[in-house]
């Protein structure tokens, strides 16, 4: 059998060589000609059967030929008749002006620049700046005039907020870096940006803080993203599964937010964010595991609040993972552990149902997972229906019907609750995941088999690393001076120094003896 | 690349065949599902004909219960249903009776919330040790289950109802929780009887009667304790000598003193509000000696005395009567447990052997007739700090009208 999966896995391999042969398209590096003709006809053929691109032939000064070539919706076409066509398409008389002056003296526009490629003008067009070229120019202009349909800023819906701003990344990149800026004005916030897909040339950003950000980290991150060789990239996941640490891992070794206060948050504490074009979602490098258990509203209430909440979701993760378990250990395994009143209670609402308790667990659990992705894949209109087959049919009914047993319901109702405790959406996603494992080791082995569960995650979380950084930090390895923003979220003013794996450059970020008070002076 | 992956996958079924095994080959040899036990609530153990036994076992009915608590169940709400029922067979030991009784019962009997044991009078005149060895050797049955001894046959008392709790084990349990009378457990007790003193005393179980209008109820009342010495029963002290082995062995929590003062007329009751108790032992050459130290305060919660509290000297007197009311109590018992039953339930022996190592090896083997011997010294301090009401009595305010 394995020598098939070998045979298999071989011809697999072969027929992957074959697509990458396919993927690296020969890429012409013919420089524009000094014939004006021939380039009309080389940008032609290569825009063949394109009905979206535009070629607009005028008189240059109604002297020479010339030709905007565009896209249609990618760029502003108002903005190419107002401020291109209008000035140049005037006859004058007696100027004698070269083609690079006349654009410089007539043209209405801020950003411009030379092209001197065919390669060069295609990916100017594509990315919405029409070209313009001239008879007898050997060069072309890529004048900087896209404006294509964006959605409007709005808060985002995954991570909502009380307190705190409420704006979130939209897909446009260009608004996305320009939200980051908005936020770190000083020129130390650095954005390197390549183009990554061989059909959809996405446009990636690496986005750092110079001087806080580690260079051998940055320096990682842009080689990983240089490896990538892939035809195109739909969203930031994309890039996420291209570049992580442990593909093999349910944990997410980056995080990805919609909010750009996250985003600032964490390029200031020495991490980086790569943003994509066409998805809200940046990633932020490298994270530990407790980064997924932090919500942006920690920083946005009082420290008292927020540590008491924190504890709370860290209680709550336990619960998520290991209360059905727990429950099935319990019950099948350890009666005598539960206080009697409750095992009385318990005995008598299982006494007539049919199943034993661990396929009672799995029964809801599964059911339980199922309604949670029929509400989120399913249109709103619908969405009501689902929650009342969820509640009334799943719920009452069931526990009517004496199929499963009242305690059953709450138990999953209760770690359905704690999962949804997760800030992340990912990390939550992971936790159920991991659940259904454990109840099969808690269904067979009872608690023995809870603690083998629970010491090979330790063991692998131990052992994870994202961009090198130990995920369990500042945990294992233990770091007593950084439980400050794990354990419980210190108040801003005792927050002196950065997290010492990335931000270990530029350790310091405020004076320290800041602590508030009256009578505290002030020179 | 291929090598690498292919790796992988073998690695990938070689877990997965391993992970598979463990549904397969474990078994799950103990596991039990809540509706294939048997949860047994009491035991009683009783004596039957000659060298036989009789165990009884209440056994909880989850059936019963799911049914009067659901609202919908249609019990009807009239008559309460019994959610235990007992079952007994008897055998040459416990063991013995135990496999009969599985053979009758469908479900696997389980031990594990087992909280209360109660040994008939006679078996435990017979001796208790043989039981006692059953017990703490099974892995199941709790050692923290608490210890009765009942008067006459103690599946009776399994077989009584409960009016405000679920079964009669729990009213004993939670009986025994309150901690008015001792609080002896399976542990408490295998220590007592395998320390020096080789003596114990547990709570005595007595079926009371009270008769209403239809008919009358019966419900198990704990009637002092009954004294064992050397594994079996040798006497029972009632529940007021009770409290005065509570007071020599520091464990009183809450109760009532109530006494008259001298030279007055009424009663005065206090409710002590902390008790210290040390037991010194001394040797004086071959006289042995016992100091009881008890250093007690208390707050009056009735006063129909014709005593004003609030007067310093007056209070002085009240103490006094406090002090010789304890005394009393203690002396009362000490006396009993000395003379009449002869086991040191006290736990002097324990101290002796702290105190004086060598002398107690040579007393080792004869404390029975050493421990009559001891004499006993109190030292008693009683307080009250707290009158609890700052006016006069009525009483005592109608008394200087008529003046």
């Amino acid at each position: 059998m394995i020598r098939n999966i070998k045979k298999l896995l071989w011809n697999m391999n072969e027929k992957h060589k074959q697509i990458q042969k396919n993927l690296q398209e020969p890429k012409s590096e013919s420089s524009l000609h000094l014939s004006y003709h021939q380039n009309i006809e080389a940008l032609r053929s290569v825009y063949n059967n394109c009905s979206d691109v535009i070629f607009r032939e005028f008189l240059l000064l109604g002297k020479k030929k010339a030709m905007i070539i565009y896209m249609e919706g990618l760029s502003d076409t108002m903005g190419i008749e107002k401020h291109v066509l209008s000035p140049l398409m005037q006859e004058t008389k007696n100027e004698s002006l070269t083609v690079n002056e006349m654009i410089e003296h007539k043209l209405i526009i801020s950003n411009w620049n030379s092209v001197y490629s065919l390669p060069e003008c295609i990916e100017s067009i594509s990315s919405g700046n029409p070209i313009l070229l001239c008879e007898g120019e050997n060069v072309g202009f890529s004048l900087g005039l896209s404006k294509w349909e964006k959605r409007s800023i709005e808060e985002p819906e995954a991570e909502v907020s009380i307190r705190g701003p409420r704006e979130g990344f939209i897909e446009s990149i260009r608004v996305n870096i320009s939200l980051l800026r908005r936020i770190i004005k000083s020129p130390a916030l650095k954005i390197k940006t390549m183009k990554i897909g061989t059909y959809t040339q996405t446009t990636i950003a690496l986005a750092y803080v110079e001087g806080i950000a580690d260079k051998t980290l940055i320096e990682e991150v842009t080689n990983r993203l240089n490896r990538i060789n892939i035809d195109g990239i739909l969203d930031s996941e994309y890039i996420e599964e291209m570049i992580e640490d442990n593909p093999y891992s349910p944990f997410p070794q980056i995080l990805s937010t919609e909010r750009p206060d996250i985003a600032c948050a964490n390029l200031l504490e020495g991490r980086l964010v790569i943003l994509v074009e066409g998805s809200p979602f940046t990633l932020i490098a490298p994270i530990s595991f407790f980064s997924l258990l932090q919500a942006q509203e920690d920083y946005y209430q009082r420290f008292m609040i927020s540590t008491f909440i924190r504890w709370l979701r860290y209680v709550f993760l336990g619960v998520s993972l290991l209360l059905p378990s727990f429950y099935v250990a319990v019950t099948t395994f350890h009666q005598e552990m539960v206080p009697s009143a409750l095992l009385l209670s318990i005995a008598a609402a299982r006494e007539f149902v049919p199943f034993p308790a661990i396929i009672e667990v799995l029964l809801m659990e599964i059911t339980f997972e199922a309604l949670r992705e029929a509400g989120v894949r399913l249109p709103r209109q619908v969405g009501a229906a689902v929650s009342i087959v969820g509640a009334l049919v799943i719920g009452q009914a069931a526990v009517q019907a004496g199929l499963v047993s009242a305690p059953m319901v709450i138990v999953v109702a209760i770690t359905g609750i704690a999962s949804f405790m997760i800030p992340r959406y990912v990390a939550g996603i992971a936790i159920r995941l991991i659940r259904f494992p454990i109840i099969f080791l808690a269904g067979t082995l009872g608690l023995l088999g809870i603690m083998l569960g629970i010491l090979a995650i330790v063991i692998h979380l131990c052992s994870l690393r994202s961009f090198g950084e130990p995920y369990l930090a500042p945990l294992a390895p233990l770091k007593t001076k950084e439980l400050k923003d794990m354990l419980w979220r210190s108040p801003l003013w005792m927050m002196d120094t950065r997290p010492h794996l990335t931000g270990e450059a530029n350790l310091y970020k405020q004076t320290s003896d800041q602590k508030p008070g009256p009578n505290k002076g002030g020179d | 690349m291929p090598k690498r992956r292919s790796h992988f996958i073998k690695k990938f079924l070689i877990f997965i065949s391993f992970i598979g095994s463990i549904f397969l080959l474990s078994g799950c040899w103990d596991r039990w599902e809540t509706n294939d036990i048997a949860i047994v609530t009491a035991t009683a153990i009783d004596k039957k004909g000659d060298n036989q036994i009789e165990l009884s076992l209440q056994i909880f009915i989850p059936k019963a219960f799911g049914m009067s608590s659901s609202p919908s169940g249609g019990a009807g709400g009239g008559a309460v249903k019994e959610l235990t029922f007992v079952i007994s067979q008897k055998g040459v030991n416990m063991a013995d009776a135990l496999s009969k009784l599985q053979a009758e019962l469908p479900r696997k009997i389980f031990w594990g919330q087992c909280k209360v044991f109660i040994f008939g009078e006679k078996i435990a005149k017979e001796g208790i040790q043989d039981h006692l060895d059953f017990l703490l050797r099974h892995p199941q049955p709790r050692e923290r289950a608490y210890m009765f001894v009942s008067k006459g046959k103690a599946k009776h008392i399994l077989e009584l109802q409960s009016r405000l709790e679920r079964s009669s084990a729990e009213t004993m349990r939670e009986l025994v929780d309150l901690e008015i009378g001792l609080k002896v457990t399976l542990k408490d007790l295998n220590e007592m009887l395998t320390s020096e003193a080789q003596a114990a005393a547990l709570p005595y179980l007595k079926t009371m009667t009270e008769k209403g209008k239809k008919k009358s109820f019966q419900f198990p009342k704990i009637f002092g304790s009954a004294v064992i010495k050397k594994d079996q029963m040798v006497g029972y002290i009632s529940q007021r000598e009770t409290r005065g082995i509570l007071w020599i062995r520091d464990e009183i929590k809450s109760y009532t003193v109530t006494f008259e003062p001298e030279e007055k007329k009424g009663n005065i009751s206090l409710n002590p509000v902390t008790a210290k108790v040390d037991l010194i032992p001394q040797i004086n050459g071959v006289n042995w000696s016992m100091l009881v130290k008890i250093q007690t305060e208390g707050t009056v919660i009735q006063n129909n005395s014709s005593l004003d509290t609030s007067n310093l000297s007056n209070l002085k007197v009240v103490e006094k009567a406090f002090q010789d009311g304890i005394r009393k109590r203690v002396e009362f018992v000490i006396e009993k447990v000395q003379n009449e039953l002869r086991a040191d339930i006290l736990g002097f022996a324990k101290e002796f052997h702290r105190e004086y190592p060598k002398q107690w090896r040579k007393v080792e083997n004869r404390w029975d007739e050493v421990f009559p011997k001891v004499k006993i010294k109190y030292d008693i301090k009683a307080h009250i700090r707290k009158e609890g009401y700052i006016n006069k009595p009525m009483k005592f305010r109608i008394e200087e009208e008529k003046e």
